[in-house]
């Protein structure tokens, strides 16, 4: 059973979204995700600056096996990237809501359209 | 990530990186039945074999499992196949499973000069393959023999041989359906840890193993693929003609390509010399043991050449080496 935190909105991408008292969001798999991804051994992350619209491939997360795109889950510029991930793409195995987060972006309005973490649990069920 | 294309069958069962070391470093086990057990018995089973493969079976002893092509008229390579040597008049032909429906008619065909039987038994028989440093041990526990690298030793309808895709010690067990569960959790209780096929490819790659119908699709000779030690040149074959006209012309032959800038690289993706793209990847991946992006291309430039592969648009530095790999 994957775990999904309370305190976190997701995406049915499987990315999931914190929001920080900053008002940016700090983005980063699922644990369903990196499960259903094993192995995660190489993670390719935007550079700061670069903005997305909402739903536009801004990263990839390669396991041995396969390339999985990881789409904005809201328009906005990115103010940080998890650079840890360049040596220890396994942090995303290993602690997909902590160490493996791979985005800050500052977001272009409103945040909205994401999944509580009740819907989404619903949705991996 | 809505959509995790990629994602094919269960081609693993722990993760692919801890099974393939697992290979690499004790023991692990496959269910490879869907490889293909096609028997050729009769008088002239030995010069049959001969003209259908690159190999002269009158070279094989009792016992002895061969690695070898099967050509087209044109000396282009069918399939690659292992060919047992049960006894002077019963061979057992093990081609890869999406090759059998080409390679069974392809041997009924060919045969009519012949006096054999050819029959195929692939969808009664299991494979099992035990491979990584640890098989002499759980072999011996299991079934209380031992086999040497390219030699089959045979229990009843049970065939096991010194055989396998990893590159390590290893065997491949096989016999009648009805006895696959017994070898598979009998090998795992005693330690093998099952492998999917996504380590499966690593292994092999890692190796420079040849993956029919990716790293040859039909159009390429065994000289292309870097596999010209499997032809036997003093016996008449299938496709030996076609190879001796055109055995001067130099071309491209499959070369390794490591990664020397992170990142995974994949079949299909272009490989870039000075500039400018010339040929693609037939089999990509990272290497679990190296570390490195690492693939094969047909190429004819020198090795240690500088090339780049286009990933996603971006063109990360490799450089081409000799095989295998590891």
């Amino acid at each position: 059973m994957s775990e999904v935190p309370d305190n976190l909105s997701y995406t049915k991408g499987h990315e999931w979204v914190f929001v920080q008292e900053d008002g940016k969001i700090k983005v980063g798999i699922t644990d369903h995700a990196q499960d259903s991804l094993s192995d995660v051994v190489f993670v390719e992350l935007p550079e700061v600056g670069d903005q997305f619209s909402k739903d536009e491939a801004m990263a990839v997360a390669e396991s041995v096996k396969a390339a999985s795109d990881i789409y904005a889950p809201i328009s906005g510029k990115i103010t940080a990237i998890n650079e840890k991930l360049e040596e220890s793409p396994e942090l995303v195995n290993e602690s997909p809501y902590e160490f493996g987060w791979m985005v800050v972006m500052k977001p272009h309005g409103e945040i909205k359209g994401l999944l509580d973490a009740e819907s989404y649990r619903d949705s991996i069920d | 990530m809505a959509n995790f294309a990629g994602w094919e069958m269960p081609i693993q069962y722990k993760g692919i990186i801890a099974e393939h070391k697992s290979v690499r470093e004790n023991a692990g086990i496959f269910d490879v039945s869907h490889m293909g057990q096609i028997f050729v018995r009769g008088r002239q089973t030995i010069d049959f074999l001969s003209y259908v493969t690159t190999w002269d079976m009158n070279r094989q002893k009792e016992n002895d499992c061969r690695y070898c092509h099967i050509l087209n008229h044109e000396g282009k390579i069918i399939d690659d196949v292992i060919v047992y040597t049960l006894s002077s008049e019963e061979y057992m032909v093990v081609p890869n499973a999406s090759m059998i429906s080409t390679i069974f008619p392809w041997l009924l065909e060919n045969s009519a000069k012949f006096d054999v039987k050819i029959e195929d038994f692939s969808n009664e028989f299991f494979c099992l393959a035990l491979q990584g440093p640890d098989t002499p041990r759980l072999l011996g526990q299991h079934q209380n023999t031992s086999v040497s690298p390219f030699t089959s030793v045979r229990d009843g309808d049970t065939i096991i041989s010194g055989t396998g895709y990893t590159g390590e010690l290893g065997c491949e067990i096989i016999g009648p359906y009805s006895e696959a569960a017994f070898h598979w959790e009998s090998l795992i209780d005693m330690g093998a840890e099952p492998v999917g096929l996504g380590a499966r490819d690593t292994l092999r790659l890692e190796k420079g193993f040849l993956l029919s119908g990716q790293d040859f699709d039909g159009t390429q000779t065994s000289m292309e693929t870097g596999y010209s030690w499997v032809i036997d040149w003093n016996h008449d074959f299938i496709g030996k003609e076609a190879l001796l006209s055109e055995k001067s012309e130099s071309s491209p032959k499959l070369c390794g390509i490591i990664l020397e800038d992170r990142g995974v690289i994949r079949p299909g993706f272009r490989v870039y010399y000075k500039g400018k793209p010339i040929s693609s990847l037939t089999s990509g991946s990272l290497s679990p043991s190296l570390k490195k992006g690492i693939g094969l291309a047909y190429l004819d430039i020198p090795l240690n050449s500088n090339v780049t592969v286009d990933v996603r648009g971006n063109h990360l530095n490799g450089r081409v080496v000799r095989l295998p790999f590891l």
